[in-house]
């Protein structure tokens, strides 16, 4: 092609520089047609995402009932909120609560479980496909069915442990204060378990065999193999997993919802839940936003920091 | 609009309690015997039941030589001779109410009108009222589809009403003329006509008739005489109340039962209310205390299940229908879902007014409208005019009838007969007691009945009550200080 255009040109610098001009107004136009192309993602994006959002840090500084005009009162909202309200910080205590209990037992079992489940024979496709089943399912759905799960008259759990001749142990799974929110952690862990066992299974076949042959060269056994090879070379997937998971028991709005409404006495109360008992019971729409931008920062921060952690194990600076 | 909107609709409250209560029937009923075929002139056994509000309807009554004997009583009036339903114009409504419990019912009704209209339909959109209280409002203002939708009394119908969410609806020939006029007193305000009150619901304690028969209880009408019930019934086996105390909505039926003798008047009562949403009373206060105290009292007699803090409204109606439980703590509602749950209890249940004091009770029982129709203002003409003939088909007796009889519940539309269902014939004894507006909906700050209702709901479960009244009052402090 080069020499096609140099034949034709009275020098070869002209000719490689019309190449260029040609190349240049090429990629000039590419990106306008890119960013043409790009156009409607970025306006869906700004009218579902960026202007509720930027609409949020307005109402945060209004007192507003949803019905009348809002008031403004510029950091009132904030400063009640991060100094006088005893709820939102029990919220923000059980929201903590849950998300350390969720990660952990989430994050391990979809660990344990992928390691057992690494090879595509087809008994481990079909128990991948078992694991993940509640995943597809609707949370209301999955509440509902573990509410009458932990019923403490006629639930089946209690119904195994009263058989077992302890039923003087049998405990009110959501309706103990204590205990609540534990119990809706476990179901959150069943339910979201095979979801995080499908990424660690992707994550964990990209680590090369030959780590393992030579591991079990060195005399390795299987937990120092898992030690030495496994965990560090899963740390990019833990931190996705533990990452998402996060996220997740943050907006488990409505497992919460659908099996406690937050109770007994706001034991299970968090954030979301708390959100939207402000703006929707309450009607202080104007509260739940600064209440929602203070769960934002905190979901970043909580996130970068696990990112940090993890990637530092991981030995990058 | 806010204060006056408030203002008006409070004000309401005080002269709804004796109107509704004789709007749709006047004279005192008694459980009907369900063998009982009413018949004028025949005898009867149980002094005011009534077989409904037309003109050929009959009520036990004591006649003139000292018998009970059915009579011919016409319970309650409107302006004028009842009209038909209006010709809709053509196109589709949506009709958002929150009883699923009702769809079948609906649907029914709903193909009969589109049948009569060619060209003209209604669907239902169905929430659970948790959320319909919640949403409904935000829903319609931007659903323009949504032309027709039911209100609750209390907090939902003054925020409808502050947000300028209801048409209008005085002028309507169907609203004069079919439905019982003062059984509109709780959608009506400054006497314009917002809602209409559809069903009148009774919010007290269904018992198992044959049950009581059986083991020769009789319905406890003190405070003592509640308490001792319990203790007998547990002695056997049953349980006294199937209270879901897990279920906020319907686990505060009964505190409109604690709310309603706990002071000498209704117009004490709402003032000790509003000076709690206000922050001049506090809830450890001796008013608020005393309810508190209550509910404590009947968890102390045994008077609740096992385990109630978890126990839901799933596994109480389902206690009671199987005959495990005595009594259903909530209302005349909750008659269809336990009939659903076992055909057999059919005609088998009674109501009685729960009374938390052994002197002279100033309330006998609770009813309430939950189920008010409006008609949504920001529907284009076309629409609105397609609800109010939907409204209009809704009001029309035989209709209304279907409906009261198909949901087991009463209305408030004239010429409605429930001799069909011996359900509504045995629990229209309570309309003729001295019965208050469910006082519970007093409560219009949600900030403040939350806490409310979640700390008497613990302290029922077994809480301590200092300690509970103490945090919820933190609590609404927090709430009234944003």
């Amino acid at each position: 092609m080069s020499q096609a255009i140099n034949n034709n040109t009275d020098t070869p610098n002209r000719g490689v520089s019309v190449v260029a001009r040609h190349k240049k107004t090429a990629g000039k136009f590419e990106k306008k047609i890119l960013l043409w192309m790009a156009l409607p993602a970025f306006l869906i994006y700004a009218f579902l995402y960026l202007y509720p959002a930027l609409s949020n840090l307005l109402y945060a500084t209004q007192k507003w009932d949803g019905i009348t005009t809002p008031e403004f009162t510029g950091f009132r909202n904030m400063q009640f909120l991060l100094t006088q309200d005893d709820l939102f910080r029990k919220a923000l205590g059980n929201n903590l609560r849950f998300m350390f209990v969720v990660v952990i037992l989430q994050t391990g079992f979809s660990l344990l479980f992928a390691t057992f489940l690494l090879k595509n024979s087809k008994t481990n496709i079909v128990l991948r496909i078992i694991y993940f089943f509640p995943t597809i399912l609707s949370s209301v759905s999955v509440g509902i069915i573990w509410t009458f799960l932990y019923d403490p008259n006629y639930g089946s759990i209690n119904a195994v442990i009263k058989a077992a001749g302890l039923g003087e142990y049998a405990p009110l799974w959501l309706g103990d204060e204590k205990l609540s929110l534990y119990s809706i952690a476990l179901t959150q862990v069943w339910f979201h378990t095979g979801q995080m066992i499908v990424i660690y299974v992707a994550g964990l076949q990209q680590i090369p065999k030959e780590l393992y042959e030579a591991a079990e060269m060195d005399g390795a056994s299987r937990w120092q193999q898992f030690k030495g090879v496994t965990w560090p070379m899963a740390l990019p997937t833990t931190a996705v997993v533990v990452a998402y998971t996060t996220i997740q028991t943050f907006r488990a709005f409505d497992l919460i919802f659908a099996m406690t409404g937050g109770g007994p006495l706001y034991s299970s109360e968090i954030l979301v839940t708390l959100i939207y008992n402000t703006a929707f019971v309450s009607q202080k729409f104007g509260y739940a936003s600064a209440q929602s931008i203070v769960l934002v920062v905190l979901v970043l921060f909580i996130t970068w920091l696990q990112r940090r952690t993890l990637r530092l194990k991981d030995g990058a600076k | 609009m806010k204060t006056k909107g408030h203002k008006a609709f409070a004000s309401l409250r005080a002269g709804v309690v004796a109107t509704v209560a004789a709007a749709l029937v006047i004279t005192p009923l008694a459980v009907a015997n369900s063998a009982e075929v009413p018949t004028f002139g025949k005898k009867c056994t149980t002094e005011g039941v009534s077989t409904g509000q037309k003109t050929t309807s009959l009520v036990c009554k004591e006649s003139s030589s000292g018998k009970l004997t059915w009579q011919r009583v016409r319970l309650g009036a409107t302006y004028a001779s009842p009209v038909a339903a209006i010709t809709p114009p053509k196109g589709s409504i949506e009709f958002h109410h929150w009883r699923s419990e009702d769809k079948a019912v609906f649907e029914n009704i709903i193909s009969q009108y589109e049948a009569r209209y060619p060209g003209t339909k209604v669907s239902q959109v169905i929430m659970d009222s948790t959320n319909y209280q919640n949403l409904e409002l935000s829903k319609a203002q931007v659903n323009k589809k949504a032309a027709l939708v039911t209100v609750f009394r209390g907090q939902q119908f003054a925020d409808f009403l502050k947000a300028d969410m209801m048409v209008d609806l005085s002028n309507e020939r169907f609203v004069k003329q079919n439905v019982i006029q003062s059984a509109l007193q709780p959608g009506t305000v400054n006497g314009r006509v917002f809602a209409v009150p559809y069903q009148s619901l009774f919010n007290n304690p269904l018992y198992n008739v044959e049950m009581f028969e059986k083991n020769g209880w009789s319905v406890p009408k003190t405070w003592s005489q509640t308490l001792a019930f319990c203790k007998t019934v547990k002695a056997k086996g049953i349980i006294p109340f199937a209270w879901p105390a897990a279920t906020k909505g319907n686990a505060g039926q009964i505190m409109n039962a604690f709310m309603m003798n706990s002071a000498g008047s209704l117009a004490e009562i709402e003032k000790h209310v509003s000076d709690v949403q206000s922050g001049k009373e506090l809830i450890t206060d001796p008013w608020f205390k005393g309810i508190a105290d209550k509910y404590k009292q009947m968890n102390d007699a045994g008077c609740f299940p096992d385990n109630v803090v978890a126990y839901n409204d799933t596994a109480a109606p389902a206690d009671f229908a199987a005959g495990k439980a005595a009594v259903y703590p909530t209302g005349t509602f909750g008659m269809s879902t336990v009939t659903k749950l076992n055909p057999s209890m059919s005609g088998k249940m009674g109501i009685f007014g729960l009374i938390t004091t052994d002197s002279k009770p100033t309330f006998e029982g609770i009813t309430n409208n939950t189920f008010m129709l409006t008609v949504n203002p920001k529907a284009n003409r076309t629409d609105q005019k397609i609800a109010r003939s939907f409204m209009s088909f809704l009001t029309t007796a035989p209709i209304a009838q279907q409906y009261a009889v198909g949901t087991s519940q009463h209305v408030s539309i004239i010429n409605v007969d429930y001799s069909a269902n011996k359900d509504l014939l045995n629990t229209s004894v309570i309309m003729g007691k001295k019965l208050v507006l469910a006082p519970r909906f007093l409560f219009t700050n949600g900030a403040v009945a939350t806490p409310v209702e979640l700390a008497l709901m613990a302290i029922g479960s077994g809480k301590d009550v200092s300690s509970t009244l103490s945090d919820a009052a933190k609590q609404i402090k927090t709430a009234l200080g944003v």
